[in-house]
Order: structure tokens, then C-alpha cells, then sequence
């Protein structure tokens, strides 16, 4: 009980960090940072992930996204310091950053399966928010083509993503 | 300068059409090669048919790797990287449904026949 209340906490504040409601849209410099940022808190969460999890499936997972975000980042900052664009820090990736802290603070005080299950939980809502955010936010509002162009094409490991986690999710729920 | 001895013209020549000769033999063996692209998390196409001996090449054009990896474990690329590409040729008639070990919801079908 007390995991499912986590995860429903995590899961609104990942929906309300993502969610831009400074009025303006974010600029390249400021959706560059919400980009990595948001790539950062799932590597750090993967990590532990990698040395924590219980079931295969789940370190397998972990790792996945490890090496898949690595790689979008690392194609992040090779593009932003080829437009000459410096992230910018914005109340957006502030609370992304400050969420991806809380939730790994609080899979490290869990184990077996319910670290298991708390990790994948949160995935699922991560990468949801992160679609979402996506969608509504990053690729309408990103004025460079090369930027709109990235997220574009990174979209749909998120969605992939996104469906592993869930057969995952399913999966755990069976087993429990 | 004298021209060359009828006998080594000769002899040019018919080496010259022993090599084009081997050339286009060379040619005709070369096995035919099909491409299947992997961008944006997906095998495309995603359904490929081809004759048994002909070469497939699938090429990663996503930031991160891949593998090409049959159901039945008949073939497996391992990681292909970012930008790499992996080829098999398909031996024996039969269809072989592979998907990506990394991300299950990746699937294609390579069928010989």
C-alpha cells in the first residue's frame, strides 16, 4: 500500500514538473536543458536500478536505459554545441532534476520486489509525462529545425519505452 | 615507337577477355543483397522476402544500438551500434520472425523462399 502511494505521488509530480506553466513556451536553450535533464534523471534511476533490482527483467531494463538515454544525450549536447546554444536552466528542468533526486532517495530505501516494483512503476510514469511533454511542450515549441528534428526522432524509443515498462509492470503484477 | 608484335597483341587481347570474362561471371554470382533500414525503433521493412543465398543487410540508423535476433535463435546479430549495420544471408528456405533482444516491441520477418 504504502508503494502504491508513492508511485501515485511520484507520478503527479513528474506530471506537474513537466507540465510548462510559465505562460511563454520554453525556448531552444531552455528545452535543451528540460532534454537532458529529463534523459539525466532516468540514467540515475537505471543505475541503481542495474545493482538493486531483483528480477532479471527489471536490471535488464534498467541497463536499457542506461545505454538508450546515454545516447540521446550524448546526441543532445553534440547538437546543442554545434548551434552554439547554452541549456538553460528553467522551473521545468528544476523540479525534473529535483523529482529524478526523490525518487531515486526513495528506491534506495527499498529492496527485493518492491524496489522492483516502484522502479517500474515510476517508468511507466516517467515516460508517459515525458511523451506528454513531447507532444504538447517540446516539439511545437523548439524553433531550431535540427532541435524539433532530434525530438522528433527520439520520440519513439520513449514510446517503446514506454510499452517495455508496461509489459514489465504487467508481468511483476502477475508474479506478485 | 614500333607497334607490338602481332602475336603479343594477340595475347593482349585474349587476356583482356579472359579478365572481362571472369569479370562478368564475378557479376552474375555476386549475391543479390536486400537492405532493411532500423530508424525510429522500427525494422522497415518490416516484412522482407527473399531467395535462400541472398544477403540481407540491416543497417541502425537510431543514436543507439539494436539487434536483429530470430525467435528461434537461428541467427542473432548481437549489438549493432549506432550508425553499424549487420549482415545475414538466409540459407534455408522457412520464415523467421526476429526482434530486437534490447526492445521487445521491435519485430520484423525475413522469409526465404
Amino acid at each position: 500500500m504504502k508503494a502504491i502511494t508513492f508511485c501515485a505521488a511520484i507520478l503527479v509530480s513528474f506530471c506537474a514538473s513537466l507540465a510548462w506553466s510559465q505562460g511563454a513556451a520554453p525556448n531552444d536553450a531552455q528545452i535543451a536543458e528540460i532534454v537532458v535533464t529529463a534523459n539525466q534523471v532516468d540514467i540515475n534511476a537505471g543505475k541503481l536500478a542495474e545493482t538493486k533490482a531483483q528480477a532479471a527483467e527489471v536490471k535488464a531494463f534498467g541497463k536499457q536505459m542506461v545505454t538508450d538515454h546515454t545516447a540521446v544525450n550524448k546526441s543532445a549536447v553534440e547538437l546543442v554545441t554545434k548551434l552554439h546554444v547554452t541549456p538553460e536552466p528553467s522551473a521545468t528542468s528544476d523540479s525534473l532534476k529535483k523529482g529524478g533526486e526523490e525518487n531515486v532517495a526513495k528506491l534506495k530505501t527499498l529492496s527485493g520486489s518492491a524496489f522492483d516494483k516502484a522502479y517500474i512503476d515510476h517508468e511507466v510514469a516517467y515516460h508517459e509525462a515525458v511523451l506528454q511533454a513531447l507532444d504538447k511542450t517540446l516539439i511545437p515549441s523548439a524553433q531550431n529545425a535540427e532541435l524539433k528534428a532530434l525530438l522528433v526522432k527520439v520520440r519513439p524509443a520513449f514510446e517503446a519505452h514506454l510499452e517495455h515498462a508496461k509489459q514489465i509492470q504487467a508481468q511483476l503484477e502477475k508474479g506478485a | 615507337m614500333a607497334a607490338p608484335a602481332p602475336s603479343v597483341t594477340v595475347w593482349l587481347a585474349s587476356g583482356l577477355m579472359v579478365a572481362a570474362a571472369a569479370m562478368v561471371a564475378a557479376a552474375a554470382t555476386q549475391p543479390v543483397t536486400h537492405t532493411v533500414t532500423i530508424e525510429l525503433m522500427q525494422f522497415n521493412p518490416a516484412a522482407l522476402s527473399v531467395k535462400p543465398g541472398e544477403r540481407v543487410v540491416w543497417v541502425n540508423k537510431d543514436l543507439f544500438p539494436h539487434t536483429v535476433t530470430a525467435n528461434d535463435k537461428r541467427f542473432d546479430s548481437g549489438a549493432i551500434a549506432a550508425n553499424g549495420s549487420w549482415s545475414y544471408i538466409a540459407g534455408k528456405k522457412g520464415e523467421y520472425a526476429y526482434s530486437c533482444t534490447f526492445h521487445p516491441t521491435m519485430h520484423g520477418k525475413l522469409t526465404a523462399q
